[in-house]
């Protein structure tokens, strides 16, 4: 028997998308590939956890610096100059949408949103899907309320005291169905895409779902030790547009196609990093080690986009609008998801399609 | 279109275009340089070297693959070199850090035990199994950095887990010494 050559075996690890069928299928039945798969795994988190460093970075001090060192003009020949800047524990800054986003899944999700049962791939493994149980246990880690509504928090503002420190949020209201399109581009402050040429079966944009800008906060207290004591985080997301299509096919209320765009999540930390501040979260006693070995096996959040991996859906990838989507298909190819991100923000198109038509959506919106 | 002095006596372009480029690279870049050096200072240093170099090398470096590619492996070399030629602050760049603020003195040693196997292990390192090691773990897909090592994206995997089985090996041998 032949089996995944190394290279082929290590790439299947970080894309598996990438990886022909046949090497995917022969992983899936071979009891040696998967014993290497899971070697290489170990090796290539060992040096994840190695080589990982701290995400803020300061690109407009970087900048001005960059132009200081320009207008001194040292002569021809000379070394730069170098001069004193900002320590990096010290700098907040905005992160990708990805990094972000895996904050979100630690404030948001794990403050018990029912309707986010996260999480993530690629994996190096076939990827655990994270039950609502894993999310309540989490929350219970947390000290969170388990009962808290979509979106995550019950309120539009309000704060929780956690066993390490304090949970505020504020937003500026809850989320709201509004008559149109320009009534919810007004509310949310952003411009939204909607394709023009819909599939047979789709009809009309029938809910238009405003929900607003979120912003949440974990301040450590003193009990989580010198390390993180006094530090915070905050993630600011949203606001998000949802706009549903109603349609011949809808099945118990569901509508046929459904888009959403939210604006690019924004993470900020003071006094740690937000690496540190990840490590401790997950290595707190409680958190299903499945859970926090997904998140960790993310790598550099700055360029994996978290997507839901839900039992029965198979994954794949599309170009959108030039960004790389993943696309979810259940088994019978009658409903379809893709996400991708872009400049503006993050895009997600679902709907009762078959993969094609999803595209076809897809695309007149990137 | 105005032009500030080269900090090497030339004159580049205040460009826009490769404003644009250094505000989306620059945070890759010395994530690059720091992953390698463990040292932030340092960091910002290979970083602000070669985007110096970029611009004299890509005058409208914004959107091309090649530009991007160029300033990652141009940072992963950069760190690569000051690191094994054990290169240390000039004089300079001394005065300069002894002005800045203290850094929290336990984190200082956390962060310079691992930071020295990090860097003890990728000295010991063939160069490229250290560069596919520090690109990937930076977050490049295997085709940027087949396109960035000039190297088919086929053979990334094989030096990708060649370069992780040895790092690993090269940590213990420096976490036992």
């Amino acid at each position: 028997m032949r089996h995944v050559p190394d290279g082929t075996l290590r790439r299947f690890i970080d894309e598996p998308f990438a990886v022909t069928d046949r090497d995917t299928g022969h992983v899936s039945g071979c009891a040696r590939c998967r014993l290497r798969c899971q070697r290489f795994a170990e090796d290539a988190t060992a040096a994840a956890q190695r080589l990982e460093v701290p995400a803020l970075v300061d690109a407009d001090a970087g900048f001005a610096r960059s132009r200081a060192l320009g207008s001194t003009a040292p002569s021809a020949g000379t070394t730069l100059q170098f001069r004193p800047h900002r320590s990096w524990r010290l700098v907040g800054a905005s992160l990708s949408t990805a990094s972000a986003a895996a904050l979100c899944v630690m404030l948001v999700v794990v403050a018990a949103a029912a309707t986010l049962t996260a999480v993530f791939t690629p994996s190096p493994a076939p990827p655990a899907p994270v039950s609502s149980a894993d999310i309540q246990e989490v929350a219970q880690v947390m000290g969170l309320n388990t009962t808290a509504s979509v979106g995550g928090f019950r309120t539009p503002s309000g704060s929780e005291k956690l066993p390490f420190g304090t949970l505020s949020w504020t937003s500026s209201g809850r989320s709201e169905q509004v008559a149109s399109l320009t009534a919810a581009e007004a509310a949310a402050g952003m411009s939204i895409v909607v394709p023009t040429t819909l599939p047979n079966g789709v009809g009309g944009a029938d809910r238009y779902e405003v929900m607003p800008k979120v912003e949440a906060t974990i301040d450590f207290g003193a009990m989580v030790g010198s390390s993180l004591s006094g530090s915070s985080l905050q993630v600011s997301l949203g606001p998000a547009v949802a706009v549903s299509y109603s349609g011949s096919s809808m099945i118990d209320g569901v509508g046929t196609l459904g888009i959403l765009d939210v604006a690019r999540p924004v993470a900020t930390a003071t006094g740690a990093t937000v690496s540190q501040i990840e490590s401790f979260l997950l290595s707190r006693p409680g958190v299903p080690p499945g859970l926090a070995e997904q998140i960790r096996l993310l790598g550099d959040l700055e360029t994996t986009l978290p997507i839901p991996n839900l039992p029965g859906i198979s994954s794949g990838s599309a170009v959108i609008g030039g960004s790389r989507a993943v696309v979810l298909v259940d088994g019978s190819d009658a409903a379809s998801g893709a996400i991708w991100e872009d400049q503006s923000g993050v895009h997600a198109v679902a709907g009762l399609l078959d993969r094609g038509d999803l595209l076809s959506v897809a695309r007149q919106i990137g | 279109m105005t032009s500030l002095p080269d900090a090497r006596g030339g004159a580049l372009p205040a460009s826009t275009d490769f404003e644009k480029f250094f505000r989306a690279e620059y945070p890759v870049i010395v994530r690059i340089a720091y992953r390698i050096l463990r040292d932030a200072h340092l960091a910002e240093d290979v970083a602000q070297d070669v985007f110096i170099s970029a611009q004299q090398r890509f005058p409208e470096p914004f959107g091309s693959d090649h530009a991007q590619a160029w300033v990652k492996v141009a940072s992963t070399h950069a760190s690569l070199n000051a690191l094994r030629a054990g290169r240390r602050r000039t004089a300079r760049q001394e005065r300069a850090f002894e002005i800045s603020a203290p850094a929290d003195p336990e984190e200082l040693a956390l962060a310079s035990e691992d930071g020295r196997e990090v860097r003890t292990a990728l000295a010991r390192l063939p160069r490229h199994a250290a560069t596919v090691l520090v690109l990937r773990h930076s977050g490049l897909s295997y085709a940027e950095i087949a396109e960035a090592m000039e190297v088919r994206v086929g053979q990334v995997g094989t030096m990708l887990r060649r370069a992780e089985a040895r790092f690993r090996k090269e940590v213990d041998r420096a976490t036992r010494s």
